[in-house]
């Protein structure tokens, strides 16, 4: 007998029990409505392609939390209380649909009723809430007493918590009184049959038992058709958008930007949030306010403005503003009418130079929110729009465009080719060398900033030393254009891509080895769009494969505790992590001893992004909170294997007055003092 | 071309005594008249003479034109050009000399213009060709890179701005004889196009680093911001700007405003003197436009000294107090 | 208003010392391999001054250059930033021109242009860095000239320009229409936006020849010039840098002051 056959004040439960839930799911599916109409006002993107694909990683991230599991730390183990609520609370959807919407709303509570399957699936449900109580306890526990900092104590917080914690408790009162009414003599389900046994054994009355079942059963069902009302009004609404925005996630080059279509294009960038694609805007649903992002975003360490997690948030809220002013009206008009500009006022130019583009934030989000690509839009309107950004970027973009690099002032030193003096190259378009296979190309910083041609005199000697053939560009060589790609300067990443792979094809190269993992980035994933194929490899894959083979043999050793700095653009961007560890593992006498935050979590050295020619004004200097990371694992030498890096973690070391004590080397400085 | 001859030099006047520059011509160009045995004269242009015209002889000049009026109370460029090229259209010189200053500068070709003459600007080196008599000369040019020789051979006036400070200023001999020329300035204000509003005397505590034509940076080395005071100093001794590094801007020895650099500002003075930095190519790069950098670091090896064309090994302590006590002494002179 | 700005491609001006070539026969720069030609600083400034005028009181700009070979750059550059048209003049009889010459024939391309309000020059180029064309320009032109300027704002139906002065600076009211040379305290040089970019690419720019803009052949004749240009020269200068000394750092100092004034470095 469910309580929904029963007669109230006249009124048949179910007509009580199906207006409720119409007037709930209208809610919900209004609240739906209104949110994806938001979300189509966003440009168009096409995320639709290699479906297959996309099924098998929601399946694979979703289903078992490896989204949440994946960030699971020593000191966070966060991951895995939310993997228990969502497990748990999956046993409780299927339950509520059994139980509460064909046993009671369609009368088939008699089918189930006294089955064997009714006893399992309410004792799977019974330790399932168990755990789900647990993990919120905890989460409770975690989030009002402990309080790290990554999460808010909000009240939207709470809400959920205590819902949650009430439906458990209720699901519970739901069984113990019904097997006491009935009088069922069961140990299972444990803690369901436990409270019957308890009421039976108080003596309660028939009509108290029946009231009990009646009020808790209500109560149960009218709190999770609230629950689903709450759901897309709250952070929750995770819950719905998260799978799909899993689904949709960027397959292409990791914080990759798209590329602007100057040929069509009518403004640059996004300074409105219907500027921003629709799955920008998926993204801002996602977002569960983990914090996760904010945590280990480099700026937020370091105690400037940006905090990822709050300039989604910032957009979230701006977007249902503006969206909730005039749904009617165009997406301009809606956007006009509201006085808040979105860069300023919602995000600030602050934030938005803040960035380092290190793709922390990117990589330890577990619903797929892609940060990076939206700060390079901001960026984007700025700089092509209104000509605005920091005096010393301007001062780089227009070195780059009169000198063909960003470096200002080398120039009174040294010109582009002369770091080829004195070395026995192969230099392209002289001597009428012109051709190569494999080309060298060793950057603006690698060519131009004196300690940076040290490490290339070095890439140079190793790559002889195991009979590489290459050739070099020497004064020919141009930037990459990553600084401007950067800092958001699309047209002259664009018209610089274009120039290179041009000369590329001039001199038949097929392959490219380079130094610079900014360079290797736009090189191999970002010039493909602009017609490169070529393949390009950064000097540690090749030098770790030389080591396999045996043609180098760095025998010679390195004599002292070493730490590997990943660089954001060979590590996370490019998921490179293995081969300079394993170049390292060949070196005799290298102790490797990793920091804490290495590989995915590495922690940026501060220079990404333009950051090499912008001055850090608020809060502490990143590079000097890397030292800190190097210095806290008793490493005598901190290596890394890209040319910004390397200056600023030598920057940092004489920031904090070790330079007695710890020494920053290029890998192949390291592997060059190795095999002789 | 021959209806031509003479020198006439255009004299400046400050503060109702003859400007440096004054002495500065009168000198160069007694030695070209001497050299071409021609005369020397020179115009005076201002509202109240007074004795000056007398002063220029006695510091060499032959003639001196006097053009009173007191529209030309400071220089005005419309009304000086008229004064000017009437004097010439009637005295004929075959050379004009003025100063490479703010009046001359502007003055110079537009006279050029009107005398349809031929003119070279900011000479450092004034001398006669011994074969044709003609006036050679010599200005840098590419930023200093280069050296140019510079002949008017055609036309006349030959017009030359002489740079300050470049060459040998007139001594005083108060023996000397000559005429002083009142002309007849008429000006008449409504033949001025155009109207000067104000004149702002900028005394700015310390000049904008960018505007700079000396700026002086001090480093780490240089220890706490009181003895930063020294940087100051020496700065004001040169009318110059003051620089820092990034360190010491953080040190809070100087706002960050004053950062060169990479990340700060962009300089390109004339002379930048670094003092106690070490040169880090990121500081480098906001001040390798200098034309003269002078490096002042006790460390031999610093890489300042691979980018500086003057430089001094020592404390700066024990440098710095020598040095701005022979500058007072050279600049008084 | 109508505003029209001559610029000028030079040689850049931030070749390294040590990497500074001349050919003494031709009296040209050797730029080195790879670094290309720019558009005169100044001059960039007189762009820069053009586009603050539009933005405020709204004006066309015309860029006009004088130049040889890839001269059409410079003319897109000051097009990214904000100019409106531009119109090269090339003729094998405009090359080695001096001051004189060089007004001569900006003023006759001017004059083809016909109206306009405004002449903006730099206030030297920073090649030659001679400071001349400018004031001679607006002679010819029979218009006045305001030199230096540091601001230039439209006011009472003419422009009120400050001018630089060596301790201050000057405010002067000029009718129009007149000409001012631009000194770099306007202000940096904007960065091009995209849609400058795209515009400048897409725009055509004529080539106006002497015949064209009707030069007189005796005016830009070799004998005609004003001035000649007698010898090019690279001052004999170490490089490396000069470490002065002293029997103690006091004297070394006093020796280093008195280099300097040598010098003529202050
Ligand atoms: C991305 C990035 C951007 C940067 N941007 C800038 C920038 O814009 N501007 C900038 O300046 N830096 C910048 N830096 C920092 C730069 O790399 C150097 O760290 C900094 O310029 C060094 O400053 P310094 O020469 O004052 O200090 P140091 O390198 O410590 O040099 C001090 C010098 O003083 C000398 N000295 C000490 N005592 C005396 C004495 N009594 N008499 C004489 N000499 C003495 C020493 O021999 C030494 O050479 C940047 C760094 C990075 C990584
Ligand atoms: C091989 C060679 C031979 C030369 N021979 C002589 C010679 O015999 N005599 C001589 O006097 N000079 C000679 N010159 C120097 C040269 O022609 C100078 O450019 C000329 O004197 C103009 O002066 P300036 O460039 O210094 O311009 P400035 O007077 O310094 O220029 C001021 C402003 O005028 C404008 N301007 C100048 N040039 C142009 C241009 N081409 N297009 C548009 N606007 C412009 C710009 O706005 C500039 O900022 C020679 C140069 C070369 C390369």
């Amino acid at each position: 007998m469910s309580p929904v056959s029963a007669t109230y004040w006249g009124l048949s439960g179910y007509v009580i029990f199906w207006v409720l839930f119409a007037v709930a799911f209208g809610l919900f599916v209004r609240r739906l409505f209104f949110l994806f109409r938001l979300m189509r006002q966003g440009k168009d993107e096409n995320r639709f392609d290699n479906i297959g694909q996309r099924i098998r990683m929601m399946v694979v991230e979703v289903v078992p939390q490896w989204c949440n599991l994946k960030t699971v730390t020593r000191k966070d183990l966060a991951g895995l209380g939310h993997a228990l609520m969502f497990w748990g609370f999956s046993f409780f959807l299927v339950s509520y649909i059994i139980f509460i919407g064909l046993a009671g709303g369609f009368g088939l509570a008699h089918v189930i009723e006294g089955t064997a399957f009714e006893k399992v699936f309410l004792t799977i449900l019974d330790v399932a809430g168990v755990a789900v109580t647990i993990a919120i306890l905890w989460a409770a526990f975690r989030r009002y007493i402990i309080r790290p900092e990554r999460l808010e104590p909000s009240a939207e917080a709470a809400i959920i918590l205590c819902t949650v914690f009430a439906l458990m408790v209720l699901n519970v009162c739901v069984v113990g009184f019904n097997y006491a009414l009935l009088d069922v003599q069961s140990s299972w389900p444990p803690i369901g049959a436990a409270l019957a046994a308890w009421l039976t054994s108080a003596g309660v009355s028939q009509g108290a038992l029946d009231a009990g079942y009646k009020i808790s059963w209500w109560l149960h069902y009218v709190l999770i058709i609230g629950f689903m009302v709450y759901i897309p009004y709250s952070k929750h609404l995770h819950i719905l958008t998260s799978p799909a925005n899993v689904f949709f996630r960027s397959l292409g080059p990791k914080m990759a930007p798209q590329p602007i279509n100057f040929e069509e294009a009518e403004t640059f960038g996004v300074s409105q949030i219907n500027e921003f694609t629709w799955k920008d805007l998926l993204d801002l649903y996602s977002c569960a306010e983990c914090g996760r992002c904010h945590v280990n975003c480099p700026a937020q360490l370091s105690g400037k403005v940006l905090s990822p997690r709050e300039t989604i948030l910032s957009l979230k809220e701006h977007l249902l503003e503006t969206g909730v002013a005039k749904p009617e009206a165009g997406a301009d008009a809606s956007a006009e009418s509201s006085a808040k500009q979105m860069i300023g006022d919602v995000v600030t130019e602050d934030a938005i130079w803040d960035c380092t583009t290190c793709g922390a934030c990117q990589e330890i989000c577990p619903v797929g929110v892609e940060h990076v690509r939206k700060m390079i839009d901001l960026r984007r309107n700025l700089v092509l729009m209104q000509s605005r950004m920091p005096e010393t970027v301007q001062l780089m973009l227009r070195n780059m465009q009169t000198k063909g690099h960003p470096w200002a002032g080398v120039q009174s030193m040294r010109l582009r080719g002369d770091w080829t003096g004195g070395l026995d190259l192969k230099i392209l378009g002289e001597g009428g060398n012109d051709h190569a296979d494999t080309l060298l190309w060793v950057g603006c910083t690698g060519a131009l900033v004196d300690r940076n041609v040290q490490v290339t005199t070095s890439l140079v000697t190793v790559l002889d030393a195991a009979g590489v053939e290459f050739g070099v560009l020497g004064g020919e060589e141009a930037c990459c254009g990553d600084p401007a790609r950067r800092v958001g300067y699309e047209i002259q990443f664009q018209t610089i891509a274009e120039q290179n792979i041009e000369v590329f094809k001039s001199y038949g190269i097929k392959r490219i080895i380079t130094a610079c993992p900014h360079c290797y980035n736009a090189l191999k994933n970002e010039y493909p769009k602009f017609g490169a194929d070529f393949e390009v490899v950064h000097y540690t894959r090749l030098v770790a494969d030389l080591i396999g083979k045996g043609t180098l043999n760095p025998a010679g050793g390195w004599d002292s505790a070493v730490t590997y700095h990943d660089p954001c653009y060979l590590g996370r961007y490019n998921e490179e992590y293995a081969a300079p560890r394993q170049i390292l593992q060949a070196i005799p006498g290298a102790n490797i001893r990793e920091m804490e935050r290495s590989q995915s979590t590495s922690l940026c050295c501060g220079g990404g992004g333009g950051h090499m020619w912008m001055e850090e004004k608020t809060g502490r200097k990143i590079n000097e909170i890397r030292i800190e990371d190097v210095t806290s694992t008793g490493a005598e030498t901190v290596v890394t294997s890209c040319p910004y890096c390397l200056q600023m973690l030598e920057e940092g070391i004489e920031r904090k007055q070790l330079k007695s004590s710890l020494r920053a080397m290029d890998l192949i400085e390291l592997v060059e003092k190795a095999i002789n | 071309m021959d209806t031509h001859k003479g020198i006439l030099l255009c004299g400046e006047i400050e503060k109702g005594t003859l400007a440096p520059i004054t002495m500065e011509l009168l000198g160069i160009g007694r030695v070209l008249a001497d050299k071409t045995g021609q005369e020397l004269s020179i115009l005076l242009m201002g509202s109240d003479i007074g004795g000056l015209g007398e002063e220029a002889l006695a510091y060499g000049a032959d003639k001196v034109y006097v053009a009173e009026n007191p529209l030309l109370e400071h220089y005005h460029s419309d009304a000086c050009t008229m004064v000017a090229a009437d004097l010439c259209r009637k005295a004929l010189p075959s050379i004009l000399l003025l100063g490479n200053t703010d009046a001359g500068r502007d003055l110079a070709p537009r006279l050029a213009a009107r005398l349809q003459a031929g003119l070279a600007t900011d000479a450092v080196e004034l001398d006669i060709d011994p074969d044709t008599g003609i006036l050679v000369v010599t200005r840098p040019v590419f930023g200093g890179n280069a050296l140019a020789s510079v002949m008017v051979r055609k036309v006349r006036p030959q017009i030359a701005t002489v740079r300050p400070k470049t060459v040998k200023p007139a001594e005083k001999d108060a023996s000397r004889q000559g005429q002083v020329i009142r002309m007849v300035a008429e000006v008449d204000s409504s033949t001025l196009k155009v109207q000067v509003v104000e004149r702002v005397e900028e005394k700015v505590e310390g000049v904008r680093l960018e505007d700079a034509e000396v700026v002086v940076s001090g480093g780490r080395g240089i220890g706490s911001s009181q003895s930063y005071e020294m940087i100051w100093e020496l700065a004001r001794l040169l009318d110059g700007a003051v620089g820092a590094t990034r360190p010491a801007c953080e040190e809070g020895w100087i706002s960050m405003l004053h950062q060169v650099g990479q990340t700060g500002k962009m300089v390109s003075p004339k002379l930048y003197i670094a003092v106690a930095l070490s040169g880090a190519m990121q500081h480098i790069a906001g001040c390798s436009g200098s034309k003269c950098i002078v490096a002042i670091n006790q460390d031999p090896e610093a890489n300042i000294f691979k980018v500086a064309h003057y430089g001094v090994v020592g404390d700066y302590k024990e440098i710095l107090p020598a040095f701005m006590g022979k500058l007072k002494e050279l600049l008084a002179k | 208003m109508h505003i029209i700005v001559c610029v000028k491609q030079i040689p850049d001006p931030e070749i390294p010392s040590a990497k500074f070539k001349i050919d003494p026969a031709t009296k040209k720069v050797v730029p080195p391999a790879g670094v290309p030609p720019v558009i005169s600083v100044f001059d960039e400034r007189a762009v820069e001054a053009a586009c603050q005028l539009k933005d405020k009181n709204g004006a066309k700009i015309t860029v006009i250059s004088m130049g040889q070979g890839k001269v059409a750059d410079v003319v897109k550059h000051a097009l990214s930033m904000g100019a409106d048209d531009g119109i090269t003049l090339q003729d094998s009889a405009f090359e080695n021109l001096d001051s004189y010459g060089t007004a001569y024939v900006l003023s006759k391309a001017i004059q083809k242009i016909g109206e306009y309000d405004l002449v903006l020059c730099g206030r030297q180029a920073a090649d030659w860095d001679s400071g001349q064309v400018g004031s001679i320009l607006a002679e010819m032109l029979g218009i006045p000239v305001v030199t230096i300027a540091r601001n230039i704002q439209a006011a009472d139906g003419g422009l009120r320009v400050e001018r630089v002065l060596k301790d201050g600076y000057e405010v002067v009211q000029a009718p129009m229409p007149c000409l001012v040379t631009v000194s770099n305290e306007v202000g940096l040089p904007r960065l091009p936006t995209g849609m400058g970019i795209i515009t400048a690419t897409r725009k055509k720019i004529p080539a106006w020849t002497a015949q064209d803009i009707e030069i007189d052949p005796a005016q830009v004749a070799p004998e005609g010039a004003h001035t000649e240009i007698v010898k090019l020269s690279v001052p004999i200068r170490d490089v490396q840098c000069e470490i002065v000394t002293g029997k103690d750092a006091g004297e070394a100092a006093v020796e280093l002051a008195v280099r300097l004034r040598a010098a003529n470095i202050i």
